[in-house]
């Protein structure tokens, strides 16, 4: 059985008299994606300063890879990456530089930057300053310098906010990567496509609580619903729009109705999104 | 402590340091025009007064008259003699009348006329009146009606021991060079806070005690190296280099506190300069005391950077000795160690 790469236990953190984590306990298998999403201020943010020892808990116990991460913090340091959600590169460094840097703070010899540069996109870039770079070519940078030290857990908090197409996906590439090396990966994202595209399982966070936490095809299962959705074309030439939920005891019969009785123009299948799904167990949206 | 951390982040400080056009611009320049403007200005102290003299009746010969550290010189005319004062040939211009002896004779005050440039001192007219007084006793040969006794209270006598300008200016440059490294460091601390990449350091190996470390090493380099290339250079380690450069590194050390303070205090950019301004001038302030003796008193002493000036004036300047000045070493010593844990402390919350 894997080991846990993350176990965390009624963890908590408040700020003043403002509960930031409230009690929330998990766990995160090696080598798997964990989707940890939420709106912001609920709570994401202080979680994962938790876990990479930036904040020290006011309560609970988290480990990492086996290790206490309050008691063995410099130890667990080496074995994480962390990539954040605001650039924080020396800008005055050229690529090579920043990550030649944190290969020495990890203790890293005969480390190749550039190798990990041609993964993220930057070859050919690797000698220029980065104040010159693009938003994605920084955030390209800001991944690779997580991969330093080949960390067997990886935080990536909202990496692909606000980049284009192209860089996104070289990213979620990388991230499917590294699971495949065996690291586990800890995503915070608004994105539910990308939470649902990548991770094996997410988490639903909100006012400081876990309030659903499996996989999501489970939860689409459970509090979704999917639909045939349909135009019809009637007598008078006018476009309807048709639909019949699946997974019901009518279903047949209205499906059947539908091709005998109308004249169908299109039909597809449609599930319920994450997002439906938060909305429907917070009873408010994402972005809030 | 990681010591190959420390390293690492101590090269990448100097690295960002002199990649800032600004910071690299000003230490360069700094050095170079302290030690220009140092071999620039006058390497010896002139205690010559120059005195214009026309005396139309009376024409005393001028060796008669020169004594040491006065300076005759005899004029054809009266005008000539306005003329010398004006174009600063002279500090004044004497006009002994015609009946000078016979009114002295006759108990009657001869008028003697004295011409000064308008931007002659007081005290410099003061002087020469009572110089010419005394000048006329000896050359007319009545003697005072008085007898003067001079004594010399007890404390430093520095009589005989003028300093070159330069060499009055030696400390104010060395201080300035150091002190203007509280700026230096904290803009360094500041950046990494206000830029977030101290969250990235801290979720690496390093701690808070490295980057401490780190930081501290890098500010004291940078000060205290300036400062002495700078005694180096102007011949300021010639006497006594262990006290001075020991003097150097306390300071060096202090401004590194400092430097932590301010940091802490900061919000962003603006006001590091805010601060680091304010530093800088409170600081300067005790090597105006080497520049123009008398002007600074007793309340100087409050200010730390008081006792590297004084230590490195006193050393390099007079020669003293560590039995002169070891308990302004222990002095700068406390407030060290106080701007440090002070520093250390309030930065270390903004750290987290």
């Amino acid at each position: 059985m894997a080991q846990d790469a993350i176990a965390v236990e009624g963890l908590v953190y408040s700020y003043g008299d403002l509960v930031a984590v409230d009690h929330i306990s998990f766990k995160v298998a090696e080598g798997e994606i964990l989707g940890f999403l939420g709106p912001n201020g609920v709570g994401k943010t202080t979680t994962v300063k938790m876990l990479t020892g930036q904040l020290k808990p006011k309560g609970g116990k988290a480990h990492l890879l086996g290790m206490d991460v309050a008691r063995d913090a410099g130890k667990v340091r080496g074995e994480i990456g962390v990539c954040f959600e605001q650039t924080n590169l020396y800008e005055q460094m050229t690529a090579l530089e920043n990550l030649d840097l944190f290969a020495r703070l990890f203790g890293i010899s005969g480390f190749d930057a550039n190798a990990l540069l041609k993964r993220v996109g930057l070859a050919g870039r690797e000698k220029d300053r980065v104040e010159g770079y693009s938003k994605g070519m920084k955030q390209r940078l800001m991944v690779a310098r997580s991969l330093v030290n080949r960390p067997r857990i990886l935080f990536l908090d909202e990496p692909t906010a606000g980049l284009d197409p192209t860089s996104a996906e070289a990213i979620r590439s990388i991230i499917l990567e590294e699971r495949a090396r065996g690291a586990t990966v800890f995503l915070t994202t608004h994105d539910m496509m990308e939470a649902d595209k990548l991770s094996d399982r997410v988490a639903f966070m909100n006012k400081g609580k876990i309030v659903a936490l499996d996989t999501p095809h489970n939860l689409k299962q459970q509090y979704g619903k999917r639909a045939l959705k349909a135009k019809v074309q009637t007598q008078a030439g006018e476009l309807r729009d048709r639909e019949v939920v699946l997974d019901t005891p009518e279903t047949p019969e209205l499906v059947h109705k539908l091709f005998a009785g109308e004249r169908v123009v299109t039909i597809h299948s449609e599930e319920a999104t994450l997002e439906d799904i938060f909305i429907k167990i917070t009873g408010r949206g994402l972005e809030g | 402590m990681n010591l190959r951390a420390i390293r690492a982040l101590v090269a990448k400080d100097f690295t960002l340091f002199f990649r800032n056009r600004f910071f690299a611009l000003i230490t360069l320049l700094g050095l170079v025009v302290y030690v220009a403007l140092y071999f620039v200005m006058p390497g010896s102290v002139d205690g010559t007064l120059d005195i214009g003299l026309y005396a139309p009746a009376w024409s005393p010969a001028p060796d008669d008259i020169q004594q040491k550290g006065l300076d005759i010189h005899v004029a054809e005319s009266e005008d000539d003699l306005k003329d010398g004062v004006v174009a600063h040939d002279y500090v004044a211009g004497v006009v002994l009348p015609g009946d000078l002896v016979e009114k002295l004779a006759s108990g009657q005050n001869p008028q003697i006329d004295l011409y000064f440039a308008s931007d002659t001192p007081e005290e410099t007219k003061e002087a020469v009146a009572s110089l010419m007084r005394e000048l006329i006793y000896v050359q007319t040969g009545q003697p005072l009606a008085v007898d003067f006794s001079t004594q010399v209270l007890p404390g430093p006598d520095m009589a005989g021991q003028q300093i070159p300008p330069r060499d009055r200016l030696r400390p104010l440059f060395a201080v300035l060079l150091i002190v203007f490294e509280t700026y230096g460091l904290a803009t360094l601390v500041t950046e990494e806070i206000e830029h977030r990449t101290i969250q990235a350091l801290l979720v690496t190996p390093v701690t808070v005690k490295d980057l401490f470390a780190a930081k501290g090493i890098t500010g004291i380099t940078l000060a205290f190296g300036q400062g002495a290339l700078f005694m180096a250079l102007v011949g300021g380690l010639n006497q006594q280099p262990v006290i001075v450069i020991l003097a150097l590194l306390l300071a060096a050390l202090l401004v590194t506190g400092i430097g932590f303070l301010i940091a802490s205090l900061a919000k962003d950019m603006m006001s590091v300069l805010a601060w680091g301004v304010l530093a800088l001038v409170i600081l300067v302030i005790p090597s105006m005391g080497t520049m123009f003796p008398g002007v600074i008193t007793e309340w100087v002493k409050v200010i730390p950077s008081y006792y590297v000036v004084d230590t490195v004036d006193r050393v390099a300047s007079y020669g003293s000795g560590w039995p002169d000045i070891w308990q302004n070493l222990l002095i700068l010593l406390a407030f060290d160690m106080a701007f440090l844990l002070i520093g250390m402390v309030a930065l270390r919350r903004r750290f987290q």
